[in-house]
């Protein structure tokens, strides 16, 4: 050591000292021991700032000698291998190492020694996995680095355990493989990063085989020159959407054949720039269904038309010799009635009732079949002038009947105006018709409910058992004989086709003796609801 | 008055004829079964040369061979025969038909009811109508109407 720094030997005591000498030789020491003593602290600052680093670090640091002889574990590395660093310093490393793997270890690290290199990663050669103190093993990513002190060489390995990240991917490599869809990844080029098998059963490739190739050995030839476009406007704008909108969209398997496909994008952005997560599920099946149903509901809407066709031109048809029979039975019965036996006038009499009830089932054939063939547009109609109109040309029905009518503030709804007066007159009729030995009290009204309208015509009538509730809407369905109520029973079969026309339902609820409410629903219009 | 009545069907032919043999006015009814004919009848042609003009058409639509509505456009087409007035009696509704027939000359359209009391009752309306009402061109009205 240098500076002022004086030594004595005994032989070579000076013979003299001065008192000047002898302060400055006391004030040199001082301050040599000063920074010998500050040197110290700082050094041991250092090396307990290096300890603590090392002991609270997240990853497990394990050193080792060039034996392969443990000299550090902190706490990481104890809680990772549950293992106390007391028990492993001194000790052989092989001893963190499952079985399996214990003899290579030792070379690998001679290797890396061999190299010269200051630090890499771990793992070159395979998946490193360690052995914790119960026995399980793990697995881990690893660096090592190599240092020289005190002409010793010291190997530090630092670990993380990713048993965890290992879970994950396993996990994530499940979802893949079972999910019902084709799932690939792309890169920004639209090059196939991952695919899972279904995909590459869809497509008909081969395992691995769509890895690496641009997204467009999937697309039809005549689709491809415009594909790249398309993915360049999907990361413009990225956002999770179905492929596209409006256009029917197919896949091109290896082969080259084709199958229509609906397609899922997903923008996913990572270190390695934008990827796009694609699901792709064959529609060949559903497509199929669709075309199928399509197809028998263009022969339900045939089949309809043409029957409603044949309901139309047959009751037109029957209703010319009809009228012979009818005009002249009627006839015979007004010239020949008393003129030929009493059979004959019996007999004259069945051949004009049966004219002129199947007169009337015609005439209600024709009018069923009209709702459709005479429909004319829906149209915003005020419901209390229908019924107000309806009414009116009931006049003397109500007023012979004493029946009273009731009638709550009625809404605004889309309407064929003709054909909702047909529904409430039959409605109001029949209220009257059925009535019970009480004069008939009819109410209309009209609540929203559910989204639409429900009118409700309701009186103090006869009623009937709820079992008949559905069948009295059926074409030519009577509960009474003609005797006692006249009518062919067709009218609630008509009101109950007009509401169906308008969109809506139809229903009675009643109860014997005590009077029947028939309600029907239509649809809310979108303005000018009352 | 003279009215003929072209009408294919024989049933509804006698139905006419009983429903005009109650009529207030005496009826002079001819019939022609065909357009053909009624065409014939009212030029005077063939079998039908010694016909008179009728006051009143009664003329189904629904004939063989020229229908009601070539009939009727004959029947504008001639600057006298224009001049009869043309019922048209038919079982027809249909919209096309009332609408073709007034925009080719019909007077009026009716449509022929499904029993016998309302036929007499319409008949009677076309005869009060026709024969007591309106005013007809001198040509054609056999009394004078003043």
């Amino acid at each position: 050591m240098g500076g002022g720094r004086m030594q004595f030997r005994g032989d070579q005591m000076p013979k003299a000292i001065t008192l000047p000498e002898l302060e400055a030789t006391n004030r040199s020491l001082a301050e040599e021991m000063l920074a010998r003593v500050q040197a110290e602290r700082q050094l041991r600052e250092s090396k307990d700032l290096l300890s603590r680093i090392i002991q609270s670090a997240m990853d497990a640091i394990i050193t080792l000698d060039e034996q392969q002889c443990i000299v550090l574990f902190n706490v990481a590395a104890e809680t990772m291998f549950c293992r106390r660093a007391a028990e492993v310093i001194g000790n052989s490393v092989e001893s963190l190492i499952p079985a399996r793997f214990r003899g290579q270890h030792a070379g690998h690290i001679r290797t890396f020694a061999e190299t010269g290199v200051t630090n890499r990663a771990m793992g070159k050669l395979g998946a490193i996995w360690g052995v914790r103190g119960n026995g399980e093993e793990f697995p881990i990513e690893a660096s090592i680095s190599q240092v020289e002190s005190g002409g010793k060489r010291l190997f530090t390995v630092i670990l993380r355990d990713i048993s965890e990240r290992q879970r994950a991917e396993v996990l994530f490599r499940q979802a893949l493989e079972s999910a019902p869809s084709g799932i690939l990844m792309t890169d920004e080029h639209g090059r196939i990063l991952l695919a899972n098998t279904e995909t590459e059963r869809l497509f008909g490739y081969a395992r691995g085989e769509l890895t690496g190739q641009p997204v467009e050995a999937l697309v039809p030839d005549r689709f491809r020159e415009h594909h790249p476009d398309h993915r360049a406007a999907f990361r413009q704008c990225p956002s999770k959407r179905a492929m596209g909108q409006g256009r029917d969209l197919y896949g091109r398997r290896k082969d080259g054949t084709e199958f229509p496909v609906e397609i899922g994008l997903n923008p996913v952005q990572t270190t390695a720039g934008s990827q796009v997560l694609i699901a792709i599920v064959d529609i060949t099946a559903r497509r199929r269904a669709e075309q199928e149903k399509e197809r028998y509901t263009d022969e339900l809407k045939r089949s309809n038309a043409e029957l409603e066709q044949f309901a139309y031109v047959a009751s037109h048809d029957l209703q010319e010799p009809q009228r012979m029979v009818a005009s002249y039975t009627e006839i015979l019965a007004e010239r020949y009635r008393g003129k030929l036996d009493a059979n004959a006038d019996k007999y004259i009499g069945y051949a004009v009732d049966g004219a002129q009830r199947m007169q009337r089932l015609i005439r209600d054939l024709l009018a069923y079949a009209r709702v459709n063939s005479q429909a004319k547009p829906l149209q915003p109609t005020d419901t209390s002038a229908v019924v107000v109109t309806v009414i009116g040309g009931m006049h003397s029905t109500i007023a012979s009947s004493k029946a009273e009518i009731v009638c709550g503030k009625l809404p605004m709804v889309m309407a064929d105006e003709v054909q909702l007066g047909q529904v409430f007159q039959n409605l109001i009729n029949n209220a009257i018709k059925f009535h019970s030995e009480l004069p008939p009290r009819v109410e209309v009204s009209a609540e929203a409910k559910g989204g639409e309208w429900q009118f409700s015509v309701k009186d103090n009538g006869i009623g009937m058992e709820m079992e008949n509730a559905e069948r009295i809407f059926e074409m030519f369905q009577r509960l009474h004989d003609r005797q006692q109520y006249e009518g062919t029973g067709i009218g609630l079969a008509i009101a109950k086709r007009i509401v169906e026309r308008h969109g809506g339902r139809i229903w009675c609820e009643s109860v014997a003796g005590r009077g029947s409410t028939f309600h029907f629903t239509l649809p809310m219009t979108t303005s000018g609801d009352a | 008055m003279r009215v003929l009545l072209v009408e294919d069907n024989a049933a509804d032919v006698d139905l006419t004829r009983e429903g005009f043999s109650t009529s207030s006015v005496p009826v002079d009814l001819s019939v022609t079964m065909s357009g053909a004919e009624a065409c014939d009848y009212i030029r005077k042609r063939g079998r039908h040369n010694s016909a008179t003009t009728p006051d009143l058409i009664l003329l189904d639509l629904n004939l063989p061979g020229i229908d009601g509505k070539a009939v009727l456009r004959e029947l504008n087409q001639d600057a006298k025969l224009r001049r009869i007035p043309v019922t048209i009696l038919t079982s027809s509704t249909a919209d096309r038909d009332v609408a073709e027939s007034y925009d080719i000359g019909a007077n009026c359209y009716l449509v022929k009811p499904l029993d016998f009391k309302s036929f007499q009752v319409i008949l009677r309306t076309v005869e009060k109508f026709w024969f007591d009402t309106v005013t007809l061109p001198k040509s054609l009205a056999k009394k004078d109407p003043r």
